[in-house]
C-alpha cells in the first residue's frame, strides 16, 4: 500500500445561494482546490473523481457525479456519485484514498455538493428528514433535529450535561466561523444569545443546531510520487477510518454516544500510529451541538460525560489543548450535506499548511470527523504534515 | 342465559365545558350537559373501540382467542367505505377466523351488534364507539365521544334477562346526509319528544322485567333533561334514570351514550360476587333510540367496568383548542409530500405497530425491535424468536418537536394538538430490553421527562392518499 497525499482543496463559499446549481457552486470549489496546489497541476492528470450528495430537492436524483465532471471539462473521467447523507463527501475522500493507495491511480478527486435553499419550506422539509431511519423514527414524527435532541435528553439525564454546556459549542464555533470568508452564518454569538434561542426540538433551540446551506468542496488525492512532483507542503492521509451504524437510534446500544464514530476514530488513530493526544486541532460533526459532545467523547478527547466540561474549561477554543472546528464547524460555516465531509478536509488542509483564518500554532496532525444521518455512517481522517525534505 | 361476561370504558381525556361553550357562542344547545368528552386530533371511532376493547378484554373471564364474533357500533367510521372491523381485530389480535359486524347509520346501533353476540354461540365482542360532529353554531354544542366494550358469554356475572324492539317511521329526528359530516335535526319539538317516548315506552314495556324494579336506566340521552322526559310514561324512578345517564359529563356519544350509560349501572350494581348470584343483584335497562328503532335491554347483576372512571376524569380545554382538536378548523391537506412508507411495508409491520412484537436471537439472546434483519446485538443473521413486549415501558430519551417543526404527514396532526413529544421508549420484557421510538400523546409535552413511566395505545398515526393508519403511541401513566 502506498501513502496518499491531498495535493489540494478548496471550497466554494458557503451559504445560501438560490440561484446557483450544484454545478456552478462546485465550479467555484474546484478552482479554489486548483489554486490551492503551490506547485504545477494539471487538471487533465485526474483519473478518477468520487463526488458526494444527498441529492436534498430531488434535482438529478440519477448522475449528478458525471454532470459536475463533465461540467468541469473533465472528460470522459470514471465519476461515482456517494450517498451516505451528512458523510456522502466523507466517504467519497475514503474511495479516492483507497483508489490511491491502492496504486490502482495516481491521482483522484473527491468532492461534494448540495443545494439545499432554493425550495418552498414544505418541500424543504420533505427532504431534510430523509436520511433518518423511515419505518419508526420518522413514523413517530420525529424531524432530524429530534433525533439528536433525543440524544441530547439521555446525555443530560445521564452525565448532567445542561443546555449551557451545548450553547458553548455555538459560541466558540461561531467566534471561529466570525472569521472565515467563506462561513455561512459568519457572526459572533453569545453565551446569552445561544442560552435562550427560540426551540426547535427541545432540548435543543436553534442556536444548538446547523443551518441548511448550498456549497460544494474538493480535494485532489495523490500518490506520494505525484504530492513530490507538484508540492513542497502536501498533507499526508495518515489514517482513515471509517464505520456503519444502525441508522435509527432507538436500534443502538447507546442513546449517548454513535457507536460508528468509535469504532472508525480507533481505525484512523491505528492507521496513523498515533492517539489522541497526538492531535493538534480537529474538524468533528457539529450538524446540532449535542453531536460535538458526543464526538469528544467517542473519538477519546475525553472520558464519557467530560465533554460538557472540556467546553466549559476551553480546552477545545483555538488557544487550548486541542482546538475544535476552527473554520466555524457545520454549526457557523454551514453544513451543504453533501459538501461538508471534504469541506472538513480543506480546513485541515489549510491548517496543517499555516493558512487557515483562525490557524492553530505549528501543527502536525489533525483529524476530521463526518457523521451521516444521526450515527449510519461516518469517517474519520487523520491528516499529517507533509514532511518532504 | 347469556350475559356480560366482561366489559371497558373509555372517555377520550379531554372535556370542554358547557360554559366555555356558552362563552364562545354567547348560547349553549346543551341542555343538561355539564361537560363534554372532546376525541384528541389523533382519535377517531376505531382507536376509541380499541382502547375500550382492550379493557374489556385485560378481564381474566375472557380469553381473546377464543372470540367467536367482533361486532362494532357506530355512526363515525373513520372511512365512509373502508375498513373498520379488520382493523380492530388485528389490533386487538383477534383470532383471524372470528366473524365480524359493523352496524351503523343510527344511534340505537349499539343495540342491533348486542343483539348479534346474544344470538351468538361462544365469546362475543361488542363494541360501541362515536365521536359525532355537527354544525359549530348549534348542531355541534351537546355533542361528545367515547366507547363502551362488552364481552356477551355464557353464564355471565351480569344476565340479560331480555330485548324487546319498536319499530316506526320517524323522520327528520336525527339524520346526516350521504356524504355530509354534520349530524342534524329538523327539530320539530314536540313531535320528535313525542315520537321518541312512545317508541321507548313501548319497548321497554314489552321487556319480561318490571320497569319499576329497575334500579338504573340508561335511556336514550341526547342532552341531560330527555332521557327523564322520555320514560314520562314508564313506572321507572327519576333516580334510576340518574344512575344510567352519563350525558351531562361526556356529551352524546352517538351509539355509544347508552351503552356507556348501561356501564356506569352495572358498575355500580358490582355487588363483588361471582355469577349465580344475578337474582340477589340489581336490574338495570337499556333503551336505545335511533333512527325510528328504539331497543330494550335488560340486565340483571353487575359487574366491575375497566375504565370505568374515565367518566369523572378528564382535562378541561377551552373553545380555541376544542375546534382544533376536533379539526373544525384545520385542513387536513398535507403539502409537500411525506414519508415514504409504501402500504404493503406498513402492514407488513403491523405485529410491531399494534402488539409490540419484538425477538430474542437464538444465538446470543439479545432482543431486536423490529426482529427483522441481522440480531442488534450479536449482528448474526438468524430467525428470531417472537414474543410480544409489554405494554407498559419507561422514556428513556425524548424530544418536543414544536409547531410549525412537524414533518409534513405530521403538519395537520401539530396544527390541531399542538406540539408533541417523541420518545424513545424502554419496554422491559422477560427476554429482555426492547425500545422504539413513539409520540407520547395525551400528555402535555412540557411535563413529559425521561425516566416517566409509559402505556401503549393505538393512534391515528398520519394519513397519507385518504389512507389512514393506525399504530402504537404512548400515554403517561398518572402516577398517584
Amino acid at each position: 500500500m502506498r501513502d496518499v497525499y491531498v495535493l489540494g482543496a478548496g471550497q466554494s463559499s458557503f451559504g445560501s445561494f438560490p440561484e446557483e446549481t450544484y454545478l456552478t457552486l462546485f465550479d467555484d470549489a474546484f478552482d479554489a482546490a486548483l489554486d490551492s496546489v503551490d506547485g504545477e497541476f494539471d487538471p487533465g492528470e485526474i483519473e478518477e473523481a468520487y463526488l458526494g450528495t444527498l441529492g436534498v430537492g430531488g434535482r438529478q436524483i440519477g448522475l449528478s457525479g458525471p454532470a459536475v465532471t463533465e461540467h468541469l471539462g473533465l472528460h470522459g473521467v470514471p465519476t461515482t456519485r456517494v450517498e451516505n447523507a451528512c458523510a456522502a463527501s466523507g466517504f467519497a475522500f475514503r474511495q479516492a484514498v483507497t483508489a490511491v493507495k491502492s496504486g490502482v491511480v495516481d491521482v483522484a478527486l473527491a468532492g461534494g455538493y448540495e443545494v439545499m435553499t432554493d425550495a418552498s419550506s414544505d418541500h424543504t422539509r420533505w427532504w431534510l428528514g430523509v436520511s433518518g431511519e423511515t419505518e419508526w423514527e420518522r413514523t413517530s414524527g420525529t424531524t432530524f433535529a429530534g433525533v439528536y435532541a433525543q440524544m441530547a435528553s439521555a446525555h443530560m439525564d445521564e452525565y448532567g450535561t445542561t443546555a449551557e454546556d451545548l450553547s458553548r459549542v455555538a459560541v466558540k464555533n461561531h467566534a471561529n466561523g466570525a472569521k472565515n470568508p467563506k462561513a455561512h452564518l459568519g457572526f459572533e454569538c453569545s453565551l446569552e444569545d445561544a442560552v435562550s434561542a427560540p426551540s426547535v426540538a427541545d432540548p435543543l433551540n436553534l442556536y444548538h443546531c446547523c443551518p441548511t446551506t448550498d456549497g460544494a468542496s474538493a480535494a485532489i488525492v495523490v500518490s506520494e510520487e505525484v504530492a513530490r512532483e507538484a508540492s513542497d507542503a502536501a498533507v499526508q492521509v495518515a489514517g482513515a477510518g471509517a464505520a456503519s451504524g444502525r441508522v435509527g437510534l432507538f436500534q443502538r446500544e447507546s442513546l449517548t454516544s454513535v457507536p460508528a464514530s468509535v469504532t472508525a476514530g480507533e481505525s484512523a488513530y491505528e492507521q496513523a500510529g498515533i492517539a489522541p493526544d497526538d492531535l493538534d486541532f480537529a474538524e468533528v460533526h457539529d450538524c446540532f451541538a449535542i453531536a460535538e459532545l458526543l464526538a469528544y467523547e467517542d473519538l477519546g478527547f475525553c472520558e464519557r460525560g467530560e465533554a460538557g466540561r472540556l467546553l466549559r474549561e476551553g480546552v477545545t477554543d483555538p488557544d487550548g489543548e486541542l482546538p475544535v472546528n476552527t473554520s466555524g464547524g457545520l454549526k457557523s460555516k454551514g453544513h451543504p450535506i453533501g459538501a461538508t465531509g471534504t469541506g472538513q478536509i480543506v480546513e485541515a488542509f489549510k491548517q496543517l499548511r499555516g493558512e487557515a483564518y483562525v490557524q492553530v500554532d505549528d501543527p502536525k496532525y489533525g483529524l476530521t470527523h463526518n457523521v451521516g444521518g444521526s450515527g449510519g455512517g461516518v469517517t474519520v481522517h487523520v491528516l499529517e504534515r507533509g514532511e518532504f525534505a | 342465559m347469556r350475559g356480560i361476561a366482561a366489559a371497558g370504558a373509555y372517555v377520550p381525556r379531554f372535556r370542554l365545558t358547557t360554559d366555555e361553550l356558552a362563552e364562545a357562542w354567547g348560547t349553549s344547545h346543551a341542555s343538561g350537559i355539564e361537560r363534554k368528552a372532546v376525541p384528541a386530533a389523533d382519535e377517531d371511532a376505531l382507536t376509541m373501540a380499541v382502547e375500550a376493547a382492550e379493557r374489556a378484554l385485560s378481564s381474566d373471564a375472557v380469553d381473546r382467542d377464543d372470540l367467536t364474533l367482533a361486532a362494532v357500533a357506530t355512526t363515525t367510521t373513520p372511512a365512509e367505505e373502508g375498513e373498520l372491523l379488520p382493523r380492530l381485530a388485528r389490533a386487538l389480535d383477534l383470532p383471524r377466523s372470528v366473524a365480524t359486524a359493523t352496524v351503523g347509520g343510527h344511534t340505537a346501533a349499539g343495540a342491533e351488534a348486542l343483539s348479534r353476540a346474544l344470538d351468538a354461540e361462544g365469546p362475543a365482542l361488542v363494541v360501541a364507539a362515536d365521536c359525532p360532529a355537527g354544525e359549530p353554531a348549534e348542531g355541534d354544542h351537546p355533542l361528545g365521544a367515547g366507547a363502551a366494550a362488552f364481552v356477551v358469554d355464557d353464564d355471565a356475572p351480569a344476565t340479560v334477562t331480555g330485548t324487546a324492539w319498536y319499530t316506526e317511521e320517524t323522520p327528520g329526528v336525527r339524520f346526516r346526509e350521504r356524504g355530509g359530516e354534520e349530524v342534524a335535526s329538523l327539530d320539530v319539538t314536540t313531535y320528535q319528544r313525542n315520537a321518541i317516548r312512545e317508541a321507548v315506552t313501548e319497548a321497554v314495556s314489552s321487556l319480561p322485567v318490571d320497569p319499576a324494579d329497575a334500579d338504573a336506566a340508561s335511556v336514550h340521552q341526547p342532552d341531560g333533561r330527555f332521557p327523564y322526559r322520555a320514560t314520562a310514561d314508564l313506572p321507572v324512578s327519576n333516580g334510576a334514570v340518574a344512575a344510567g345517564t352519563v350525558v351531562d359529563r361526556i356529551g352524546d356519544a352517538g351509539a355509544a351514550t347508552v351503552p356507556l350509560g348501561l356501564l356506569a349501572a352495572l358498575d355500580a350494581d358490582d355487588t363483588g360476587s361471582d355469577e349465580g348470584d344475578a337474582e340477589s343483584a340489581g336490574t338495570s335497562i337499556a333503551a336505545f333510540f335511533g333512527g325510528g328503532t328504539a331497543a330494550a335491554v335488560a340486565v340483571g347483576g353487575g359487574l366491575a367496568v375497566e375504565g370505568i372512571d374515565d367518566l369523572e376524569d378528564g382535562t378541561t380545554i377551552d373553545y380555541a383548542s376544542y375546534l382544533r382538536e376536533r379539526g373544525y378548523v384545520v385542513s387536513g391537506d398535507v403539502a409537500g409530500g411525506g414519508a415514504h412508507v409504501s402500504l404493503p411495508n406498513w402492514r407488513r409491520s403491523l405485529d410491531q405497530r399494534y402488539r409490540l412484537v419484538a425477538g430474542v436471537c437464538p444465538e446470543c439472546g439479545g432482543v431486536s425491535f423490529p426482529p427483522e434483519g441481522a440480531c442488534q446485538s450479536c449482528h448474526s443473521r438468524i430467525e428470531f424468536e417472537e414474543f410480544e413486549a409489554p405494554r407498559t415501558g419507561t422514556v428513556r430519551a425524548l424530544t418536543v418537536i414544536g409547531q410549525g417543526g412537524a414533518p409534513p404527514e405530521f403538519a395537520e396532526l401539530q396544527q390541531r394538538d399542538g406540539a408533541y413529544a417523541v420518545a424513545i421508549v424502554e419496554l422491559e420484557a422477560a427476554a429482555g430490553r426492547v425500545r422504539l421510538p413513539a409520540q407520547v400523546t395525551d400528555a402535555d409535552p412540557a411535563d413529559v421527562d425521561v425516566g416517566d413511566e409509559v402505556r401503549a395505545t393505538v393512534r391515528r398515526i398520519y394519513e397519507q392518499e385518504g389512507v389512514p393508519r393506525y399504530g402504537v403511541k404512548f400515554e403517561p401513566i398518572e402516577s398517584e
